[in-house]
């Protein structure tokens, strides 16, 4: 779905303060379940957005939560409703807007991971009912998502010539934008030498290549795109979204380990920039689903914001950091700012383009592309205002 | 108190699975899914051919060939049976499909994605038997 025209626009932005819930989970408190999270976030949204409740007629959570249960605590009926990951839940919003189903949808995630000790790894790793690499494996001694990432990558970087070394400066560079970001869990600038210095968990992969694990919630308040320039002063529109799933081999890895999800990306680049006229170079900020750094020279090159085999080039000479030619994932992502499973993500997208970044704001924002790559499924956002 | 006996992290054990882990343990070879249609091999097993759809199949012995695609070293626990370090290789069987296994032997050598490898069969200390690989030149 190349939309070309502008169907939908974010009106409001939420979420929880992961910082001060990051200190109290590690001093042994449960300051809330995902449900709470979930809705303090939502209240922030509606305060952001400068609407109240009644006006909501959409609603779609987050894969962690029931979607009856969330409706219910949240005291609403809705005329269209769904359960959807971040990107998915964006897109969504879009299509039940295009369709008529709804006119203004609310998205709502929350996450208590970290405090109920959320396994991603061993026998019992998230996600193996859904993907059956993550558990497959597990007779070899294979589990863990960032045990997959680091196969993907060191055959990469063997056949590409990228060093671990290159790879450093992914984490290098988000951790610049989450020193300058206050609701940053961790804010310390790191060295290339830090990155190296830190023990490897699955190696190639080193412990600043790993995303954080840690509590809270976000929400998004999507509108159509008259009524969002109705209600809102600075509606951020979406431009564009694409899709392409690898499914052939993926038990194997095979689009992992062939491909490097490269031709996902490729097609979802077609869907974004072919329809609507732009191209990579209009594209102010890039934000990458980084659960592990890897997701992002990937995402760089299946995108086309470098050629095939020049990204650890890309990374050492151009950059990715708040002065770099591309910056990316400038709140901190996954890695440094929260891992809120790509929803964090959604709510910088959107600042960068409302210019209220502070001192991580990029000048002149225009464009600012999400990508998201979980498991060979390619799917991708490009907001505008 | 008697040592314990780590137990082989559990395999998936599905009704188009359990027959490979059978025939391995009986025969001491891989055996996997050949479609009798259009003679594609077929890892992890699955009911039809992926590249015809045909369900019909015949159990095979694979030679027990392939090469190294990828490797990687865990430096954590995750699992009572792997204690850190170990490694684990990805291997395109010489009959097509890519596996997941263990290299028996030292992984952090120059050169080893493309090297040929060659299909051990390896008994868990609870008696599971595991196909797993050592270099074969």
């Amino acid at each position: 779905m190349s939309m070309g025209k502008r169907v939908a626009a974010v009106i409001g932005v939420g979420h929880t303060d992961w910082v001060t819930d990051w200190n109290r989970v590690r001093a042994g408190e449960r300051p809330d379940d995902s449900y709470g999270y979930a809705a303090a976030a939502f209240r922030n949204a509606l305060a952001d957005a400068n609407i109240n409740r009644d006006q909501i007629d959409g609603l779609i959570v987050g894969p962690t939560i029931a979607y009856e249960r969330m409706a219910e605590i949240l005291h609403m009926n809705v005329r269209w409703g769904d359960q959807a990951d971040a990107v998915l839940s964006v897109v969504q919003a879009c299509m039940a807007i295009e369709c008529g189903l709804a006119k203004v949808v609310a998205l709502v995630y929350g996450n208590d991971q970290r405090s109920v000790g959320t396994q991603y790894g061993g026998p019992q790793a998230m996600g193996g009912d859904l993907f059956l690499s993550y558990v497959y494996h597990a007779p070899w001694g294979m589990t863990s998502q960032g045990a997959l990432y680091a196969m993907m990558f060191r055959r990469y970087a063997e056949l590409y010539g990228v060093t671990e070394r290159d790879l450093g400066h992914v984490a290098v560079a988000q951790r610049e934008g989450a020193s300058l970001n206050p609701n940053a869990i961790q804010r310390k600038r790191i060295t290339v030498e830090d990155y190296l210095a830190a023990p490897y968990i699955t190696e190639p992969l080193r412990l600043f290549d790993y995303c954080l694990i840690n509590d809270g919630g976000v929400a998004l308040i999507i509108a159509e795109a008259e009524i969002a320039r109705r209600l809102s002063p600075k509606p951020v529109y979406i431009e564009a979204v694409g899709r392409y799933d690898l499914n052939t081999g993926a038990t194997s890895l095979e689009p992992r380990l062939t491909e490097f999800y490269r031709p996902a990306q490729e097609a979802v680049a077609e869907q974004v920039f072919g329809e609507t006229g732009l191209d990579p170079s209009d594209i102010d900020v890039f934000q990458v689903y980084d659960s592990f750094s890897v997701h992002v020279p990937l995402a760089l090159e299946g995108y086309g914001y470098c050629k095939v085999g020049e990204v650890g080039k890309f990374l050492r000479e151009e950059g990715i950091g708040l002065g770099g030619k591309l910056p990316t994932n400038t709140s901190g992502g996954h890695l440094s700012e929260t891992y809120m499973q790509g929803w964090n993500h959604q709510i910088e997208c959107v600042r960068q383009l409302r210019g209220e970044c502070g001192e991580r704001q990029i000048e002149n924002c225009r464009r600012v592309h999400y990508s998201s790559d979980v498991a060979g499924k390619a799917v991708s956002v490009i907001y505008g205002v | 108190m008697l040592p314990q006996t780590a137990s082989t992290p559990p395999r998936i054990l599905g009704l188009y699975h359990e027959p490979m882990w059978r025939l391995l343990k009986e025969t001491g070879h891989l055996h996997l899914q050949c479609c009798s249609s259009c003679g594609t091999w077929r890892y992890p097993p699955g009911p039809v051919c992926q590249s015809c759809l045909s369900p019909e199949y015949e159990w095979k012995p694979t030679s027990g060939g392939g090469e190294l695609l990828s490797w990687i070293v865990f430096h954590r626990q995750y699992l009572p049976a792997y204690p850190a370090p170990y490694n684990v290789i990805a291997v395109r069987l010489d009959e097509g499909p890519t596996m997941i296994s263990n290299l028996i032997g030292e992984v952090r050598q120059e050169g080893l994605i493309g090297r040929r490898v060659r299909l051990k069969v390896v008994a868990m200390e609870d008696g599971v038997a595991l196909p797993r690989f050592e270099l074969a030149d």
